[in-house]
């Protein structure tokens, strides 16, 4: 908005003392305050803002908050009980944290990453998102301003369990690190699972599926909470546990951390991708971040082969990759095959330009050729490694070549799978659209087809 | 008008499949203008607003809003244009304030700017009683004025109304009316569909009639009413006579439709006032008393039936 022309606007004649007078007639404290609020916020993504507001007044949120609190101190309850009368003298902190940790994962990692999902998903569905799209916020402002609302809910969540929390320090038994090292990557994965509830708010927008969805998603995050409060809780009631000495523990962490980042900018660049004007480029930044992506798994799984000097990581680096290109390749080869003039005019000119940059373009081929070409890179950084370990004796190698051969095949079969996915999505296309959603479970469907033909055949 | 067209849509067309819901759509909208949009359900009046409102892309042609393609320069055009749409879009939990608080900041107005975007807006359009009345208890005409000071919160000099009077009391609509001649008074260009060519008459400089995608007539109400006319219904009265006069009239290829009642004959004739002329003067030739010969004024929705005719199924 231009302030310069309000001139020839019908709000030019505005009185802006008017929105003051209400304000002082209050305190000068209150007033202070409020200045400050409204400066904090004119910052903040208006999502967020709105999201903040609507929240204290939600029935969902007020809900799980009370129950949340309620569960807390039926729990402070019953622990000490149960724990009497030796709460005055033996060390009863984690047994209750493991009851307080809980209570807090099932709302920060079921409750807030489906509200999540839904709160995009509404936004579709009551017509509000088309609105917002022809604002001035950008898709990746709508997808972040979902995701700190998220963030925001889960603090709020943490906050309220952060005194029942310190209660079981002081109850000993139980170290600092242990605590905040569970409540950290429970952040960490709470961030992470709403990242992703946000793309499959994005993935359709037809009914049924998602409803069918909203389902998975539903049972998938049970299933993550449950196995993670399972994990969690037998590391907090192993006492023997001296992870916490080890580097390779933290080199690990550090490991697995760099991922979850850059998982969640993925996600969000994905579900911003996903809800952007059609004739935006979807794809370019995407395909970078992939490539980002390839980079520290093979930095990474490179480092810890050459640390460990264990060939097992040379398998574990091709087969995520190859995994990791099947599904990537999928989903790229679903792009619409037709770049809009607004995305063409906005591509590398230069014939330098053209060759480097060409398969970061939109589209069904360059995205198959995008992913093969990865993964063949992969392939050739493992192959030149492998053989200079052979040659140099380097401890890691063990003098066969089996590696090479299942590198080899694992490539083959992504490139031949890809393949005939690729030819089946040019056919279709003759005979109508096919999206991205498609393209998916047509690969899927083929890999299914193929591990199922030789148990046919054979049985 | 003079200068450039601040719409100027060419050569649109959209289609779902073997739906063509626009084809070949083509006209210009001036500055300060209140061009009317007018056709049947199913028309295409949505699906052309929604493009130019760049919620959707064209098959072919573009549209251009001061000059910027939709298609090429969206973020251009979306600073510029304000939209309503033909549905609410409403958030659970948030007060008239809130709401329209929230689409200022997402329009990216702050702080002082942003509050007096908000107060004139709620001025303008009578909300300020309803300020902290949460949105899901709103009434039909409230949503629909807040709809409309959503779409010009950030003050755009376009503004495409997509039937704003959809479901409103008479006065309702005589206050949207006001509120519509007064934006375009004070420059705004403004856009605004309908199923009934009355509803618009007074306040559209001009109106396009559209009908199964295609843009039959555009022009002002009133050459819409003159200029189609190729039929014209003429009311006469022959004082004696009047059955030969009716047969008289029967016998003749540019006489349709032919109502006797008592001395008064009604009649279309084709074809425009020389033609009038004509019969009139072969009337009085074959000796036919004639005291009355006069052309009945068309009403606006005889002249959309008329415009609509050929097409409607
Ligand atoms: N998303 C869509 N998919 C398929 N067909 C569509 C879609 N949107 C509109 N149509 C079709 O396009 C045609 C024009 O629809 P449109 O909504 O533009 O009409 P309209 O003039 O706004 O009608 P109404 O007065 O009922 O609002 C209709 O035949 C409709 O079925
Ligand atoms: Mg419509």
């Amino acid at each position: 908005m231009n302030s310069s022309d309000t001139s020839s606007s019908p709000f030019a004649t505005g009185d802006p003392t008017k929105i003051n007078a209400d304000v002082s007639s209050k305190g000068s404290f209150w007033r202070a305050i409020e200045t400050a609020i409204e400066l904090g916020g004119e910052r903040l993504n208006p999502i967020l803002v709105k999201e903040g507001r609507q929240a204290l007044k939600s029935k969902q949120f007020v809900i799980t908050f009370t129950l949340l609190l309620l569960a807390g101190w039926v729990w402070s309850m019953l622990g000490v009980a149960l724990l009497w009368p030796g709460v005055y003298y033996a060390p009863g902190g984690r047994f209750m944290l493991c009851g307080y940790f809980v209570i807090l994962a099932i709302p920060v990692l079921v409750t807030v990453p489906f509200s999540a999902f839904r709160s995009l998903a509404a936004e579709r569905e009551d017509g509000t998102f088309e609105l917002l799209s022809i604002t001035a916020l950008s898709s990746r402002q709508i997808v972040t301003g979902k995701l700190g609302s998220a963030v925001l809910q889960m603090l709020v969540y943490y906050s309220a369990l952060a005194p029942c929390i310190a209660f079981t320090y002081l109850l000993r038994g139980i170290d600092i690190v242990t605590i905040v090292f569970l409540l950290f990557w429970t952040l960490v994965a709470s961030v992470l699972l709403s990242t992703v509830g946000l793309v499959v708010a994005t993935i359709t927008r037809a009914r049924h599926w998602q409803v069918l969805l909203s389902v998975l998603l539903l049972v998938g995050l049970c299933i993550v909470t449950f196995t993670w409060t399972l994990s969690f809780v037998s590391l907090i009631t192993d006492t023997q546990a001296t992870a916490f000495d080890d580097v390779d523990f933290w080199l690990a962490m550090s490991a697995i951390m760099t991922f979850c980042i850059s998982h969640a900018i993925m996600f969000v660049m994905i579900a911003a991708a996903q809800i952007s004007f059609a004739s935006d480029n979807r794809s370019t930044r995407l395909r970078a971040m992939l490539l980002v992506q390839q980079t520290l798994w093979v930095g990474w799984m490179t480092f810890f082969w050459i640390r460990f000097e264990a060939e097992e990581f040379l398998y574990v680096l091709v087969s995520v990759a190859a995994i990791y290109w099947a599904f990537a390749g999928a989903c790229l080869m679903g792009e619409a095959a037709i770049l809009s003039p607004r995305v063409k005019r906005s591509l590398p000119q230069s014939f330098l330009g053209r060759m480097c940059f060409t398969w970061f373009n939109p589209g069904s081929g360059t995205g198959y050729t995008f992913a093969i070409v990865n993964l063949l890179t992969l392939v050739i950084i493992i192959v030149v490694a492998g053989l200079t370990a052979e040659l140099e004796g380097f401890a890691g190698a063990r003098g066969n070549y089996d590696w090479l051969l299942y590198v080899t095949l694992v490539a083959a079969y992504v490139v031949a799978y890809l393949g005939v996915g690729r030819l089946i999505v040019v056919l279709l296309r003759q005979l109508g659209r096919v999206t991205i959603l498609l393209t998916v479970l047509i690969n899927l469907l083929l890999v299914v087809i193929g591990a199922a033909f030789p148990v046919f055949f054979q049985g | 008008m003079p200068g450039q067209p601040v719409i100027d849509m060419r050569r649109l067309h959209r289609f779902f499949g073997a739906t063509r819901a626009v084809s070949d759509i083509s006209f210009e909208v001036m500055k300060g203008e209140v061009f009317g949009y007018i056709g049947p359900n199913g028309a295409g009046k949505t699906t052309s607003m929604r493009i130019l409102a760049t919620l959707d892309i064209p098959t072919y042609g573009d549209a251009l809003v001061d000059g910027f393609s939709v298609i090429n320069d969206p973020d251009r055009v979306r600073r510029r244009l304000g939209f309503m749409p033909d549905y609410f879009g409403t958030y659970a939990d948030v007060n008239c304030r809130e709401y329209l608080d929230f689409f200022a900041r997402a329009y990216g107005l702050r702080g002082r700017e942003r509050h007096q975007a908000l107060s004139h807006v709620m001025g303008f359009t009578k909300l300020d009683g309803l300020a902290e009345k949460p949105i899901r208890g709103l009434s039909k005409g409230m949503k629909q004025r807040l709809c409309l000071g959503r779409s010009m919160i950030h003050d755009p000099s376009v503004l495409i109304l997509d039937e704003p009077a959809a479901g409103l009391d008479p006065r309702a609509r005589i206050e949207l009316r006001q509120m519509i001649r007064e934006l375009a008074d004070n420059g705004k260009t403004i856009l605004v569909s309908s199923h009934i060519l009355t509803e618009l008459a007074e306040m559209c400089d001009r109106v396009g009639i559209i009908e199964k995608g295609e843009l039959l007539a555009v022009g002002t109400v009133a050459e819409i009413q003159r200029g189609q006319v190729t039929h014209c219904q003429i009311r006469s009265r022959v004082i004696a006579n009047v059955p030969a006069f009716a047969s008289w009239l029967e016998e003749r290829d540019d006489v349709e439709n032919i109502h006797v009642d008592g001395q008064l004959v009604r009649f279309s004739q084709i074809g425009d006032m020389p033609e009038q002329a004509g019969l009139l003067r072969e009337m009085i030739l074959a000796n036919f008393a004639v005291a009355e010969f006069g052309i009945e004024q068309r009403s606006l929705e005889d002249a959309f039936m008329h415009v609509t005719r050929g097409v409607v199924q």
